[in-house]
């Protein structure tokens, strides 16, 4: 009983030969099969890649943030020292037509003055 | 639909009106100062400043506390709303029209406005007027009109005014002694 089972699986299992052209056979059917896609499978990106790209973004976004802060800073510092510069001009010129006035003043003072002595 | 219409058109010109009106009424004490884009074009060198309110304190901000000037400039400038100068020279004598500098005479004639000081020096043709704003015994505005054969300055100076804080700061821009009694 044992050894018609066991004649029986070496004869199920015994090497054939597949043929000539097999492997092109195979092939052919393949690709003559709907079902089946030439694409290869689509592949699920790692987190830790996705994670990379979000990191990157965030990096890039801080260092424009902190050359847009640098940038308003430099600028606000020269507006201050352009400021400053125009101020202290304006009040030199001020100062400059006031000190006409005074000196006209101060003059009729010395002449009423001295008028005034000599009568 | 025409009343509504209608009721549109005359808010909308309201608003207009009045943003028009806000704009173009100056602050107490301010002159209404032309470009004088003309007088630029033909003066050897010009000086164009123009200090509102919100300039003065970002200048406030960059002026040395351990400076003297810087120290009196802040001092001086501590409640004044703005601060206009216009100065041209020129290359020959009287190359500015006359028209320009009386337009700003006639502003200063209007109430309010009274003059503290006027110069007219006949030997060498240098004219100072010194105008100051007044609104219930308060100072807000001082206006200076320099001429001279080649010079034509305007200074505007608008805001609360304190003559003892100019008298104080004598000496460090050569402000003179400039008392609220002297009057002509």
């Amino acid at each position: 009983m044992s050894n018609d089972i066991e004649r029986e699986l070496r004869a199920a299992l015994r090497p054939v030969d597949p043929g000539e052209r097999f492997a092109e056979r195979v092939l052919a059917r393949i690709a003559h099969d709907p079902t089946h896609s030439t694409r290869a499978p689509r592949l699920r990106r790692p987190a830790a890649a996705s994670y990379r790209w979000w990191g990157a973004g965030l990096a890039a976004m801080v260092v424009l943030a902190v050359v847009a802060v640098h940038d308003i800073h430099v600028r606000r510092m020269e507006q201050g020292i352009e400021a400053r510069r125009q101020l202290l001009e304006a009040l030199r010129l001020t100062n400059e037509k006031l000190d006409i006035a005074y000196r006209a003043i101060n003059a009729n003072d010395r002449h009423a003055t001295a008028q005034k002595s000599g009568a | 639909m025409n009343a509504f219409k209608r009721t549109s058109i005359v808010v909308l010109l309201a608003a207009t009106l009045l943003l028009v009106t806000s704009s173009v009424v100056a602050a107490p004490g301010a002159l209404t100062v032309p470009s004088f884009d003309a007088l630029a074009k033909r003066a050897t060198d010009s000086v164009n400043i123009t200090l509102d309110s919100s300039i003065l304190g970002l200048a406030a901000g960059f002026l040395d506390p351990s400076s003297p000037e810087d120290a009196a400039a802040r001092d001086v400038i501590s409640g004044l709303k703005g601060i206009y100068v216009r100065s041209y020279t020129f290359a020959d004598d009287f190359a500015y029209p006359e028209a320009e500098v009386d337009m700003i005479r006639k502003q200063l004639s209007a109430p309010g406005w009274q003059r503290l000081v006027q110069v007219r020096n006949s030997k060498d043709h240098g004219n100072v007027d010194i105008y100051i704003s007044t609104d219930q015994g308060r100072a807000n505005g001082l206006a200076i009109i320099a001429s001279e054969p080649r010079e034509f300055t305007i200074v505007n100076i608008v805001g609360s005014i304190d003559l003892q804080k100019l008298h104080r700061i004598e000496g460090k821009f050569g402000i003179p002694n400039l008392s609220p009694t002297v009057t002509k």
